[in-house]
């Protein structure tokens, strides 16, 4: 089956309203001493509906490894098919990499056409102008805040000016090995804290750990997050000035997690991506997973694992998550055409964003949730039902250096290095003095 | 520069010669002689240092349009308490200080007992060469991934066995400390080992085999050659050996970095993984640089005791 | 110390060798020598087995805890994805890529290294001193804070995504001057003398004489630079972009990624890579004992 057979063209022709405009300004972005948003040359080409100039070859950059990458690079060769004056070469490194590469290689000119990264990465890169604003694309794709959650829509800006276009949420959800459900007796995922522990203790009863706490980013620190905005706290005050993740609903959050383990319903010491393997082992039971897992589960033919939104432990809804948005990165070729076929690629790939959600994403618009092209991916279902409640990373450049300092403290109370609040506290003053050391840096 | 200063001592001890060179070349030769590297070490080290220095006196990011002049800040920082870094950093030198302090003596001895049974004639004896060396030829991110499936806690083969012989239980082997340093000095041992003892085997080739046959005219022991032919014989190569284990295992980072991930609570975090944090995550060049002209003044005190140290025992 | 000369090539093996005289205790020392290298050979090799095992599982088997040593089911769809032409990781392409660098980069080293080696060893000039201890001195610096700044002579060279990335810049590093520096030092110099009387220039001198002497030392210093280059990680990833360009380790991170990791995959990514390396290694590991006996070791 070729997911990319039907492509979606539903806003295939009302780009070109707003096109005129933007293409001006935004020609002006390549150039290497040009300052981004100035001005200058012309376009070649409307702000991204189309592309009729001579051939060219665009690099798009992305670190899509693993499935993301093979299910992109179907996409990219469906686009070149489609689109024989256009010809996108598609070079995918690990995000760690990525974010060394990509500034070392846009500063010496040789960076990509085009490119992706996450909600949090773009106020960094955008403060160092990597990327440029797009402000235009979106008026030339007709996009408006009304279309997506405020979150990501907002996520793209940086200093009042667009940087982004997303094209998908992807954000935590349950996990549940089935097998081991139908061992304990359990007939539905959980979805608060009293059934969640009831679970638990059925699970135990056959002598089974049901819970893995991660001590790792991936995803112990994701699911803190999401326990932290669940019991009413937030990662930064309201300016993002000051780390808030020791209040009460912090320790709370941590002292959760801790309490799994101590009391037994996860083992210590879980190692890097062990939560995720047992639970396809038939380990572990459950497992606070992204999204982009949904695929490789499917892949099982045994165990069964189910999918479910995160149980509400705390009074309110809270679900970590992130967004996959399109930037342009500063090109020091100056070739406009190239800066229009890009555009195009950019809007080429956003009207084909319920395909893309194949590979186990939630679309960036809400519209889109809602499209029977999506619909008929049940399996993601219960990701997008969250979506009202997933938070997102602030959009302040250098925010990873703080946040850093969160991961370092969930990894010291979870191994059972330190008391959860001691931890919290002492990161969260680091990080705070890391947050005005970068507001001095970047502005 | 002692090791120059033992090189030409030793050498003027074995054969007296004389000290002073002929010239017989030009004025313009040796500088002939010195202009192909010279251009590549002016080129990729000598601009690139004093661009380190340069950065390292700024609050530098390469990317940024403006690169403040902080002075010497960028240093005085790291050594006073309180500061962004000088905790980080630190504790980073001092998990560096454990990994180098263990991983050497191992790294030194093993390869020479392994070079010492390698050497003898005996069936198969390329294959087990091969054997030892093969680890060598993969590289740090496979090996890394490798032992950190064998080595998890709770899922790993490892404990696996260990339950199955009824040894131990789940142990900690990358979330723990001291287990994770064992694992990361186990696994450096495995990938490395062959290498250090293929040095130790020319060495072996190289010592006089009359040495040893006049040792046995003296009834002398298996021990008293090991201790008073063989070692006297390798010293050189020893010196060699250390120096290069030393440096290597002060710029470890791969390792920690995929396997342990600087688990528990960054006590494995590498000086090398907290300056790569810092200079191309955080991007913040100036600090990054500044450390590591501080790791490598280090560095160069430690091998200047090193050779100190070798060179009086080598006298006495 | 030793007082071998370079003629006197390596056919001693016996220095570990028993002494033999009493047939109970070498029976006894044999099988204890035997049942210590079968020891060490099972540590040694249970890994790199295990990576083959786990090459031919299927992503899920390959995290099985249960750590069987027989795949089930086999599965040799990882070697197809990576072999397949047209695959976007051209596992084969790599490995040529790192073996051509690897060798071209080798090559610079020893002509460079060695001229420079012999003016420090043998000239007097001024500045010879401040020179060499200068090019030791860097051997200390961590190659990390040389990152960005050769990121950016690199790329003004025009040599970003190009093998030469790869095989000029290391090229610059000290350790190989500094080796043979060594070496040359404990050369006899009546040789050389002697060829200078017969009017030999330094030039004729260096090639005709030096450099035969030589051939151990650059034999040695040839393994090292190529081994290092061959497992080169941090630089290739920052400097290679295209998936075609990239040498083996490069390549082989991006089957890795922060979310997933696909066991089988980077495995049999592993066992395809090393398997010619250990051929070459069994083929040349005579020469490299040999090589690197009596070189530049002696202090």
């Amino acid at each position: 089956m070729n997911p990319l057979d039907t492509p979606l063209t539903r806003r295939g022709f009302l780009g070109t309203v707003g096109a005129l405009g933007g293409a001006l300004a935004l020609a002006a972005c390549g150039g290497k001493s040009t300052p981004p948003g100035t001005g200058g040359a012309t376009g070649a080409a409307a702000g991204g509906a189309s592309y009729s100039g001579p051939a060219v070859k665009l690099a798009f950059w992305n670190g899509w490894t693993g499935a993301d990458g093979d299910f992109a690079k179907q996409m990219v060769d469906q686009f070149n098919k489609a689109n024989p004056n256009v010809q996108v070469q598609m070079n995918v490194y690990q995000w760690a990499d990525f974010f060394q590469k990509l500034p070392a290689a846009v500063q010496s000119g040789n960076g990509p056409d085009v490119s992706v990264m996450h909600i949090d990465d773009i106020p960094t890169q955008a403060a160092q102008q990597v990327i440029v604003p797009i402000d235009e694309i979106a008026k030339a794709l007709n996009l408006s805040g009304s279309q997506f959650a405020p979150a990501v829509w907002n996520g793209g800006m940086y200093n009042d000016k667009r940087y982004g276009i997303p094209i998908d949420v992807h954000n935590l959800g349950l996990f549940y090995n089935q097998d081991l459900f139908d061992k304990a007796g359990i007939s539905a995922p959980p979805t608060n804290e009293s059934e969640y522990l009831d679970a638990l203790d059925k699970l135990k009863s056959k002598g089974i750990q049901g819970s893995w706490v991660s001590p790792f980013q991936f995803t112990g620190g994701f699911m803190f997050q999401s326990l932290l905005w669940q019991f009413g706290g937030d990662l930064y005050n309201s300016d993002n000035t000051q780390a808030t993740w020791d209040s009460d609903a912090g320790v709370k959050a941590l002292q959760w997690m801790v309490d799994l383990v101590n009391k037994g319903y996860s083992p210590k010491n879980v190692g890097q991506d062990a939560d995720y393997l047992a639970l396809k082992n038939s380990k572990n039971a459950m497992n606070w997973q992204g999204i982009w897992q949904v695929n490789d589960v499917n892949k099982l033919t045994s165990p069964k694992i189910g999918l479910a939104p995160l149980p509400k432990i705390g009074s309110q809804g809270g679900v970590w998550g992130n967004s996959h948005q399109f930037v342009l990165p500063r090109n020091g070729s100056n070739d406009s055409n190239k800066q229009a076929a890009a555009r195009y690629f950019i809007h080429w790939f956003t009207q084909h964003e319920a395909e893309w959600a194949q590979s186990a994403k939630v679309p960036a618009e809400t519209s889109l949730q809602q499209s029977p092209e999506f619909t008929k991916l049940t399996d993601l279902k219960p990701f997008a039902q969250e979506v009202p409640d997933v938070h997102f990373p602030p959009a302040v450049a250098g925010i990873g250096d703080a946040t850093g300092k969160l991961y370092d403290a969930i990894q010291a109370a979870v191994l059972g290095k330190s008391d959860p609040a001691g931890a919290l506290h002492s990161s969260a003053n680091t990080a705070t003095g890391i947050l005005s050391s970068n507001k001095k840096k970047y502005g | 520069m002692t090791g120059t200063v033992t090189a030409e001592r030793t050498q003027s001890q074995a054969t007296p010669v004389r000290r002073r060179p002929v010239r017989g070349h030009g004025v313009a030769t040796p500088y002939l002689f010195l202009l192909p590297y010279g251009v590549l070490f002016i080129g990729f080290m000598v601009i690139p240092a004093a661009y380190g220095i340069w950065i390292s006196l700024h609050d530098y990011d390469y990317l940024l349009p403006h690169q403040p002049w902080v002075g010497l800040q960028n240093y005085t920082d790291l050594f006073k308490s309180g500061t962004r870094d000088s905790a980080d950093f630190w504790n980073s030198m001092k998990a560096t200080g454990i990994f180098t302090l263990f991983s050497v003596p191992f790294l030194v001895v093993l390869p020479l007992g392994i070079a010492l049974l390698l050497n003898r004639a005996f069936p198969g004896r390329t294959f087990f060469r091969a054997v030892f060396f093969t680890p060598y030829v993969l590289g740090v991110a496979v090996v890394s991934v490798l032992f950190r499936f064998l080595l998890d806690p709770n899922i790993g083969v490892v404990n696996t066995y260990l339950h199955h012989l009824g040894v131990a239980r789940n142990i900690p082997w990358t979330t723990q400390l001291p287990w994770a340093w064992v694992s990361l000095v186990g696994m450096t041992v495995w990938w490395t080992l062959g290498f250090n003892a293929i040095i130790y085997l020319a060495g072996l080739q190289d010592i006089p085999r009359e040495l040893y046959e006049a040792a046995d005219v003296d009834g002398a022991t298996n021990w008293d050659k090991f201790r008073h032919v063989t070692l006297p014989g390798l010293r050189p190569v020893m010196v060699f050996v250390i120096t290069l284990t030393i440096l290597a295992s002060a710029n470890m980072f791969g390792q920690a970095l995929l396997v342990t991930n600087g688990a528990p609570a960054n006590q494995t975090r590498t000086a090398i993984m907290e300056i790569g944090q810092v200079g191309l995550r955080q991007y913040r060049q100036g600090a990054a640089a500044a450390m590591s002209y501080i790791l490598a003044v280090v560095l160069i005190l430690i091998s200047l005791i090193n050779f100190r140290l070798l060179r009086n025992r080598g006298e006495a | 110390m030793s007082t071998a000369t370079s003629d006197e090539l390596a056919a001693n093996t016996g220095s570990g060798r028993p002494a033999a005289n009493h047939p109970g205790a070498w029976a006894a020392r044999r099988t204890g020598f035997w049942v210590l290298i079968g020891l060490l050979t099972v540590i040694f090799v249970a890994p790199l087995l295990w990576m083959l095992v786990t090459s031919f599982k299927t992503p899920n088997a390959a995290t099985n805890p249960d750590g069987s040593w027989i795949p089930h089911p086999f599965d040799g769809s990882s070697y197809r994805n990576l072999l397949s032409l047209g695959s976007a990781t051209p596992v084969l392409r790599w490995f040529f890529n790192s073996l051509a660098a690897g060798l071209a980069n080798t090559a610079l080293i020893l002509i460079v290294d060695s001229l420079a080696a012999y003016a420090l060893a043998r000239m007097e000039f001024v500045g010879r001193r401040a020179i060499f201890a200068t090019v030791v001195g860097t051997i200390f610096l961590p190659g990390f804070m040389f990152l960005v700044p050769n990121f950016l002579i690199v790329s003004k060279l025009g040599w970003l995504d190009s093998l030469w990335a790869i095989i000029v810049p290391s090229a610059g590093g000290a350790f190989g001057v500094f080796f043979l520096r060594q070496f040359f030092s404990t050369l006899p110099r009546e040789l050389e003398e002697a060829a200078i009387i017969d009017g030999a220039n330094q030039w004729e001198v260096f090639t005709r004489v030096v450099l035969p002497l030589a051939r151990p030392a650059l034999a040695t210093l040839a393994v090292l630079s190529f081994l290092t280059n061959w497992n080169d990680f941090l630089w290739p990833v920052f400097v290679l972009f295209s998936s075609s360009n990239l040498t083996l380790p490069a390549g082989l991170s991006t089957l890795q990624s922060a979310a997933t990791t696909n066991y089988s995959l980077i495995m049999a990514g592993a066992v395809i890579a090393s398997v010619p390396a250990i051929i070459l290694f069994v083929i040349a590991q005579r020469q490299i004992i040999e090589g690197i006996s009596r070189s530049g070791l002696k202090g």
